[in-house]
């Protein structure tokens, strides 16, 4: 019998059977597609955008990119909000919410007016829905009152928040751009106008390649392109540094966060947890491999709880936030060198061409033997070669030597990453 | 699948660029790249790789290409284990890069594109005879044409590729590939002509006089080796150069018996158990030493061992029994003196390894006591002037590879040997010049 912790945790006063979620995207559009969400085991969907705009899509609306030899890393995607009926989704969300008492439903709006976002607010909360998240940060709208453009616009994220809560006894969530410089600042609006929490990020803006034919970006559409959202595993670093930055604002103490951007992983969703995010929200890895990865993000995480002796995600949520600091406070006073087990060692030499043409020269190779040699001399510890170096732990951070100007004490270096 | 096509069918299937694209990911692009120092022939797979890892096709098509016009043809025929992917550093993580297979994708690749590396060069200097449009040949033909010879190959066959038309199956070599290639060399200005055996339709001493100033020997093993035991002229006996031969040329249309004895453990035996088992029925390898000891290609055992060919190692066949004059089974006799055996079979194919022709009807050139000629190994110049050999008739039947790098010693030789020549002869020019001016 496979092993399950609790893994349960309250989100903006809402219990969640899991950290699990669904973002607001194409992958829950419909009654049918979120019930199969749910019954694969997610703990919460936050429903495909609602308003009463209804965009005209355009055909194709995707792009991704590929690394060569992998499957794709980043996503690109032209669509808006749902583009069905608003009676139509309210009254699937009702069947939902019905249907799955235990499970968590996010209705996400997005208004094109204050009159609007009101409306949605009192409409969404009346299907039963859990919790409401205001949709300030689509960065492909077709019309500039709506998505990232409101979410770069302060005045209007805190006004729109304020009318948003003023409807409804429900939390609020504001999701975020990170087309913006600082995103606390806009988090900071919308915790102001009344919203109880911050989901962030949304797509970033972007262009994903051009077309070598027809000099034009892709996805083509009829000849022409756009710049749109960016997703999938190649945002992750950016909305964990967004998520970071919010969580260490002194104005945001405490506002819960919901982490997005790149998600695959149960490791991936536990870094978000790291930073302070209580729950997680994926898309474009359910769209790039199904519903069914949830699986093992709940096996994964149950597992990793079990060998740290976890019993609850709010034993960890932000406990890596203390250990993110400013760049001038990192100790600077001592260098680790690289340490090669000769015995691992395949002999490629990658090390070596890198610390040559990346680093500072300090490998040398010994040709008969297909072997690095280190150079103490030259090597500053920049930890290039265990970074490059193809096999599991073969080049390692190893002996620590302090500069003359550091005072020798204990330091503590964790080792590379595991696979 | 009828059986002819899947005689006819390449067996291994291709990269796409996708696929091509993963596999070059798992390369390391090691810093000194043992696999390029691993091929015979001078090909540099650590850098033809790295193309493909950055998506270069046609930058690998060219690195390949540039040094061995048979490049599709060693795609598919080397034997890898034993070269660059034995040298190969990934295995110690896991397995070999696919070496053969990339190469395989970067020249399907410049054919499916209809790109072309080499451009021909005109042929402003001596003309230069190759005889035999095996391997060899076609090397030397190929690098000699595009330093600017006129090169014109004599072939006693009615089809260019030696064993390559004449020997290796199609699912393992199609002849497509084969054709494309001795296409390529056509391109490029080399001149056939088929049917023509020199020394018999037509002598070196015409063809001197025709112009010709350096010759190429390349004539490969043509004699099939057959033991001499009771049995061995009952019908039903054959050899692989016979058989083979007839099967490919003709796609397929051969007789193949339905129990058939194959005598041997090299690549020919290999090919002969395929053929027979893909056109025929029960096919048995019966092979004197163990399994181990074979010399076959062991990617290409391992295909005859799946289609379900049976192996009878380390049995000697000692007798071919008949009945009204066709063999109706075999006797083997074990390594151990003692153990005998008798298979019931209505045709036994040696493939136990050929035997050079007469070079000597050719030309006066010194062979060794294996009829093999004896060359200078840096040049591959005999001991007549003018005259250079390589491939099989020198180094007793080797790989493919082997005579590619051998073709391309040779034609390094012929060059340096002609460029002599017309330097003396410019130099005697001169003098006499010289001479007159004086008078």
């Amino acid at each position: 019998m496979a092993r399950r912790k609790d893994l349960s945790i309250e989100f903006c006063g809402v219990k969640c059977e899991n950290p699990f979620f669904l973002s607001s995207s194409p992958v829950g559009s419909n009654y049918d597609m979120c019930k199969k969400a749910f019954d694969e085991g997610w703990g919460g969907i936050v429903y495909k955008t609602v308003g009463y705009w209804i965009p005209n899509e355009c055909s194709p609306r995707f792009d991704a990119t590929r690394k060569e030899g992998a499957p794709f890393i980043g996503f690109k995607n032209m669509e808006m909000i749902s583009d069905k009926p608003t009676e139509k989704n309210l009254e699937m969300m009702y069947q939902l919410k019905k249907n799955y008492p235990d499970k968590v439903l996010v209705a996400s709006i997005m208004g094109e007016n204050e009159e609007e976002w009101k409306k949605l607010s009192k409409a969404v909360t009346e299907t039963g829905a859990d919790i409401i998240e205001c949709n300030f940060s689509c960065p492909q709208m077709t019309t500039s009152s709506m998505g990232s453009d409101v979410g770069t616009n302060m005045e209007l994220v805190e006004r729109y928040s304020k009318a948003v809560s003023s409807m409804t006894h429900l939390p609020v969530l504001a999701k975020m751009t990170p087309n913006i410089t600082l995103m606390e600042v806009a988090a900071r609006a919308a915790i102001k106008g009344g919203a109880t929490g911050i989901a962030a990020i949304n797509t970033i803006k972007s262009i994903t390649e051009i077309d070598l034919e027809n000099f034009t970006a892709l996805p083509i559409v009829n000849g022409k392109s756009s710049i749109s959202g960016y997703s999938g595993k190649a945002v992750k670093p950016i909305a964990l540094r967004f998520i970071a930055q919010m969580a260490n604002d002194p104005a945001l103490k405490g506002i819960p966060i919901s982490g997005i951007g790149g998600i695959e992983t149960w490791q991936d969703a536990l870094e978000f947890m790291l930073l302070g995010s209580k729950n997680i929200q994926v898309t474009t890895a359910i769209m790039q491999y199904g519903y069914r990865i949830v699986e093992d993000m709940i096996s994964g995480l149950s597992y990793w709880m079990e060998e740290k002796g976890i019993n609850s995600l709010d034993e960890i949520i932000g406990k890596a936030l203390p250990n993110i600091i400013p760049a001038d406070e990192i100790d600077r006073d001592f260098k680790v060198y690289p340490k090669y087990d000769h015995d691992k060692c395949v002999g490629c030499g990658r090390c070596y061409v890198s610390c040559y043409d990346g680093g500072h020269q300090a490998i040398k190779w010994d040709e008969d033997n297909r072997k690095p040699v280190l150079d103490e001399e030259k090597c500053v510890g920049c930890g290039l070669c265990w970074i490059v170096c193809p096999i599991e732990n073969c080049v390692t951070p190893g002996e620590r030597k302090f500069h003359s100007f550091g005072t020798p004490r204990d330091i503590n270096v964790i080792a590379k990453k595991a696979l | 699948m009828e059986k002819k096509e899947k005689y006819l069918k390449e067996v291994e299937a291709p990269f796409t660029a996708i696929t091509a694209m993963e596999e070059a990911t798992r390369c390391l692009l090691c810093h000194d790249a043992p696999c390029s120092k691993g091929c015979p022939a001078g090909t540099d797979p650590g850098k033809f790789i790295r193309s493909i890892r950055f998506r270069n096709f046609k930058g690998a098509a060219e690195t390949i290409r540039e040094n061995n016009i048979l490049g599709g043809v060693c795609a598919r025929v080397c034997p890898y284990d034993k070269t660059c992917e034995e040298a190969c550093s990934r295995t110690g993580i896991d397995k070999p890069i696919e070496i053969g297979r990339l190469q395989r994708f970067a020249t399907d690749f410049e054919k499916a594109t209809g790109f072309k590396v080499l451009d021909p060069v005109e042929a402003t200097k001596e003309k230069v005879a190759i005889v035999g449009a095996g391997p060899a040949g076609l090397a030397v033909a190929a690098k000699l044409a595009l330093k600017g010879y006129a090169v014109t190959i004599f072939e006693e066959k009615p089809e260019a590729g030696g064993v390559l038309t004449y020997g290796i199956v199609p699912s393992r070599l199609p002849q497509e590939v084969v054709n494309d290639e001795v296409q390529y060399i056509k391109d490029l200005g080399v001149n056939f002509v088929f049917n023509c055996k020199v020394g018999k339709d037509v002598t070196v001493d015409e063809l001197k006089e025709q112009g010709f100033q350096a010759f190429f020997l390349g004539i490969g093993m043509q004699l099939p080796k057959v033991l001499d035991i009771p049995g061995s002229d009952l019908e039903g006996v054959t050899n692989a150069v016979e058989f083979l031969g007839t099967a490919k040329p003709s796609k397929g249309e051969v007789q193949v018996g339905q129990h058939v004895i194959v005598i041997g453990g090299g690549d020919v035996a290999m090919d002969s158990a395929t053929t027979a088992k893909e056109l025929g029925n029960r096919v048995t390898v019966l092979y004197r030493r163990s399994m181990l000891e074979m010399p076959a290609n062991r990617k290409e055992l391992k295909h005859v061992q799946d289609i379900g060919v049976h192996f009878i190692p380390e049995f000697n066949m000692i007798e071919i029994l008949g009945e009204n004059g066709k063999v109706c089974a075999v006797k083997g006799l074990g390594r151990d003196g003692e153990s005998t055996i008798e298979l019931k079979a209505d045709m036994v194919i040696f493939s136990i390894g050929q035997e050079a022709e007469a070079v000597t009807e050719i030309a006066d050139i010194a062979i060794n006591d294996k009829k093999l000629v004896v060359v200078d190994e840096n040049t591959c110049k005999t001991n007549v002037d003018g005259f250079f050999a390589a491939g099989d008739i020198v180094n007793g039947g080797k790989t493919v590879v082997e005579a590619v790098a051998a073709g391309k010693a040779a034609a390094e030789g012929i060059d340096q040997y002609l460029t002599a020549l017309r330097e003396m002869k410019a130099t005697g020019a001169e003098v006499a010049v010289e001479k007159e001016g004086v008078k």
